[in-house]
């Protein structure tokens, strides 16, 4: 009896569980195209993609991307780190130069705390470019390049587009109080469209987001517009909007696949695309380049990956892609 | 005091009164509670806003505070009655996310019906509180320290098992997975009152509140935390079970995480493997505004709803009174500081009516 | 019994069913050590249910060891602890309580914070109703508890007031009244009135002697034979961990205790001291009187 009763206590959970399996979830790994192209003949060599990527952020797993498909092209041995922390991720630099790397992508939020060891670096003969972050101060650090859009030229690219849109009184929302990015790209907005006004949340509870927004729109009925510095946190101010009962536009910058298929179905005007997964792509094969024959691109200027301004019209286009992880 | 004689009909006797005493006043009663010292601070920032930002006061507006508390007393009914019990839990925050990614990511992994990802993160929750509890007993390190360290492991799992097992730092969506619609129903819907939607946490909230406070006030377990608070080595000579109390008290405070992590994985479908750092302290701050003793064997269920209801207010008021964001977090912690001495001056006056 | 009880301790007490001829609590040859430091070696000692049996001596004595032998918080490493003739250790305090033992600790084993009544049933309390509706018999239990401290004498403003609030002889007889009440057979008094006055101590006394006549037997420890003798029926004198002596009342006088606890000798060197530095005549006439035993209250 007991042998019976243990029996069923081991069988009923199991069938339990195949019962209430589920559609959707994860789709089953596709065939790999094992004849899609080649990888390049050239030496394997070592590149550090070294980041000040906060932990847990989905924009960086976008150029995270980038950085893997040229590697895989390359032949590179990738290693992709990073720190918010500039001191530590300074030191990350220096562990990679002790490593013996051939190339260094750095980005530069913080270019005095990493002035140091890219002195090192370059000293040691390694090629360093820079990405995201940095534009105006990449050359002096030693970088042959930078790949990255300029934050407060995004801004008033999203500025232009609102303006067009007649917006006159736009809310930013920031969701990391003092991130010199996300102030920036306000900031840019504030230039083009002087009515705007800043609204910060904390990023690290969603909840938060979502009631201070809904707070804020209560309290703000000449609010026309909302702005969310990233896609998931846009995806919460769409939610305060329905709580909120409100009629605001939505904007938006960065992009991940619900956000496209917001954007298709019309509920979020426009989102501005720094193009991320370029910026990863961009920095591995550059430093390739420069390994390959000696080449320096960008002719000692940023190289620009936006700002793209993707609206209805173009968020058709590339529902796959951002499906893809890739935008 | 009487003489004593050793007869037995002087057993019989019933209690003299003492014509010293008299009867204590309803009044007096009420000031000497825990709680009370939070209600007159949550009753004065509610008037200072309702006067600075008068949208304040609208039904609307009101829901939103509570929302915002809700998310904040939910843990705060945990952590308060953990910190009565004379012990602290730092990695309370990032046991929320972990929760909602163990939800997430076993259901979407394995293909199954979100409710049994549900039960997965039920039994997790529990487990990291048993954990701590554990360690706890076992290490006899301050529950700073050890509730410190599982922080950091929480957080280091959070993000690489959401990588490892879903690809991103973000979990996957799980919208359209069998189970969602009802869950969602259960853990982050509104309910419509009066024609104003209500999210279901705050109801969830209140009655997490009045089932700890009958716990703490009405049960012998609940006289068993506000002893080994009080004095841990005087509650182990009578026999009350320290080691069975103390782990219940932090697998309690994994359960109200997994109520928590529920809402927030229905309420935006994916969970940043990030969130969830820097909650730990507002739970305890809510906690500590309501009247609970740092040092435990003092304070309320209630007393964490109060507090989490003024940081709720606080929070939310700044944003209606429309004031210059760059010094939000200034008059937050002003605002908390002002609710905290008025909690502690007026528990002073009681206790020194008495 | 009003006490929880489990089964390993249900086991352990039908162990222990009274047989007529074995005193209730024995000591024969109790020695513990922690690590290499001996602090009790060979001790007898009787309790008999009624008597007060007291326990003197100095600090270092041995006396907390004892104490934490017989309640449960440490197990001896020699010798026999015998409860109604059986030999026994007691793993913990909540078997000691269980098995009829209850001390009352020089700092109460009461939680200051709480309510006097919360504190009295602490680890033994009242409900009402079934399953996950059982809650707190409050009521009842404010109503024990302030009809069994008025049983003991003491009658307080009211006994929803934190314990911490009354004063130390207060709290000895709510300590002492909940081990009564909960049926101990054993009560263990450590160091009921060394940080109370004069008068407060002597109430405390009294209380012992209520206990007494209750039926318990009291183990009462101090340093200080003056409070020790009035209440006294035996008396063991412990002197660095070893047993020094062992009298009933006939046998000793209080001034007798008084000396050996001090050592005779020492305290007619006291003597001699003090007189040579010119001290006053009180307490020279103490020590003197110390030294050479008379019969004095």
């Amino acid at each position: 009896m007991w042998r019976k009763l243990a029996v069923s206590l081991v069988i009923v959970p199991v069938l339990g569980l195949a019962a209430c399996s589920s559609s959707g979830g994860r789709a089953p790994e596709p065939e790999s195209n094992s004849a899609a192209g080649t990888v390049a003949t050239t030496d394997r060599i070592k590149i550090a993609v070294i980041t000040h990527a906060p932990p847990g952020d989905t924009f960086w797993d976008i150029i995270r991307k980038g950085a893997e498909e040229a590697a895989a092209k390359d032949n590179v041995e990738l290693q992709y780190l990073g720190d918010p922390d500039g001191g530590r991720q300074s030191q990350l630099i220096e562990q990679a130069i002790d490593q013996g790397v051939d190339g260094i992508a750095v980005t530069l939020a913080k270019p005095d705390a990493m002035a140091g060891a890219l002195k090192r670096a370059s000293d040691a003969g390694i090629s360093i470019v820079s990405l995201n972050a940095g534009e105006d101060r990449f050359k002096e650090l030693g970088a042959f390049a930078h790949f990255g859009s300029d934050e407060k030229l995004a801004g008033e690219a999203a500025g232009e587009k609102l303006k067009a849109e007649g917006i006159k009184k736009p809310i930013c929302v920031i969701q990391d109080q003092g991130h010199v990015g996300l102030e920036a790209r306000c900031a840019g907005v504030k230039k083009v469209v002087p009515g705007t006004e800043v609204l910060y949340v904390q990023g690290t509870d969603m909840t938060q987001v979502e009631s201070t927004t809904t707070a804020k729109l209560q309290a703000d009925k000449q609010a026309d517009a909302i702005i969310g510095l990233g896609a998931p946190i846009t995806m919460t101010l769409l939610k305060a909007k329905a709580t909120a009962n409100s009629e605001v536009a939505v904007a938006s910058f960065d992009m991940n696949s619900q956000l496209v298929g917001e954007i298709t179905k019309g509920n979020v005007l426009f989102t501005v695309d720094q193009q991320p997964w370029l910026q990863g792509y961009m920095a591995v094969d550059s430093l390739w380049q420069n390994k390959r024959g000696g080449f320096t691109i960008g002719g000692g200027k940023a190289t620009l990956t936006g700002p793209a301004i993707i609206d209805k019209a173009v968020a058709e286009n590339i529902t796959s892609f951002a499906e893809e992880g890739v935008r | 005091m009487s003489s004593i004689t050793a007869s037995p009909s002087h057993k019989k006797k019933s209690a003299t009164t003492d014509e010293r005493v008299g009867k204590k006043s309803t009044l007096s009663i009420l000031l000497g509670r825990p709680e009370i010292g939070a209600l007159v601070g949550a009753v004065a920032l509610f008037i200072f806003f309702a006067i600075v930002a008068p949208v304040f006061l609208s039904p609307a507006s009101l829901a939103t505070v509570l929302y915002g508390a809700s998310t904040i007393g939910i843990m705060a009914v945990g952590v308060s009655l953990l910190m009565i019990g004379g012990e602290f839990d730092l990695s309370t925050g990032v046991a929320v996310i972990s929760s909602a990614l163990s939800a997430s990511l076993v259901s979407w992994y394995f293909g199954l019906n979100v409710w049994v990802g549900i039960v997965v993160a039920l039994l997790v929750s529990m487990l990291i509180g048993f954990i701590n509890g554990i360690i706890l007993i076992k290490t006899k390190l301050p529950s700073f320290i050890v509730t410190l360290a599982s922080f950091l492991m929480l957080t280091g799992l959070n993000l690489g098992l959401t990588r490892a097992i879903g690809g991103s730092v973000s979990s996957p969506s799980i919208a359209n997975m069998e189970g969602f619609q009802s869950a969602k129903a259960v853990f982050a819907s509104s309910v419509n009152i009066g024609g104003i939607e209500v999210k279901v946490t705050v109801f969830i909230w209140l009655a997490m509140v009045l089932i700890a406070s009958w716990i703490l006030l009405r049960t012998k377990v609940g006289n068993w935390i506000f002893a080994i608070g009080g004095d841990e080595k005087a509650a182990r000579a009578v026999g009350v079970p320290v080691v069975r109390t103390k782990i219940g008290l932090f697998m309690a405070v994994g359960f109200c995480g997994w109520v928590l992590g529920m809402h927030n994985l229905f309420a935006f479908d994916s969970v940043q493997s990030g969130e969830g750092i820097g909650n730990e302290f507002l739970y305890i701050i809510a906690a500590v505004i309501g009247g609970c003793l740092l040092t435990g064997g003092y304070g309320s269920a209630i007393g964490g709803a109060i507090g989490a209801f003024i940081f709720g207010m606080a929070n939310k008021g700044i944003v209606y009174a429309e004031w210059n964001p760059d010094w939000f977090k200034f008059f937050l912690g002003l605002m908390l500081l002002l609710a905290t001495v008025v909690n502690i001056v007026v528990k002073k006056r009681a206790e020194s009516s008495k | 019994m009003k006490t929880r009880k489990n089964k390993k301790t249900e086991e352990l007490l039908e162990k222990l069913e009274p047989k007529t001829s074995d005193n209730l609590l024995t000591f024969k040859g109790v020695g513990k050590h922690y690590g290499s430091i001996i602090a009790l070696r060979d001790v007898d000692m009787v309790v008999d249910p009624g008597k007060v049996t007291c326990v003197l001596g100095d600090n270092g004595a041995g006396k907390s060891t004892l104490i934490k032998i017989i309640a449960g918080l440490h197990q001896h490493d020699e010798g026999e602890f015998m409860l109604h003739g059986s030999a026994i250790k007691l793993k913990s305090p909540r078997v000691a309580l269980d098995a009829g033992i209850a001390a009352v600790y020089q700092d109460l084993a009461v939680v200051p914070l709480m309510p006097i009544w919360r504190n009295f049933f602490l680890g033994s309390e009242l409900t009402t109703g079934v399953g996950p509706f059982k809650k707190l018999d409050v009521q009842k239990m404010k109503d024990i508890t302030k009809q069994e401290l008025s049983d003991m004498g003491i009658d307080l403003r009211d006994v929803e007031q934190p314990i911490g609030q009354l004063s130390g002889g207060e709290r000895q007889c709510v300590a002492i009244a909940r081990a009564v009440y909960f049926g101990a057979k054993v009560l263990i008094l450590d160091e009921p009135t060394a940080a109370l006055g004069v008068k407060q101590s002597g109430v405390v006394l009294r209380y012992i002697l209520q206990a007494r006549d209750r039926g318990l037997g009291v183990i009462f420890i101090t340093h200080n034979p003056h409070h020790a003798y009035p209440v006294g029926d035996s008396f063991l004198l412990l002197k660095r961990g070893r047993s020094i002596g062992y009298y009933s009342k006939s046998e000793i006088t209080v001034g007798e205790l008084t000396a050996q606890m001090a050592g005779g000798a020492e305290l007619a060197e006291l003597a001699h001291e003090l007189e040579q530095l010119g001290g006053h005549d009180e307490e020279l006439s103490e020590a003197e009187a110390g030294a050479t035993p008379q019969t004095t209250a």
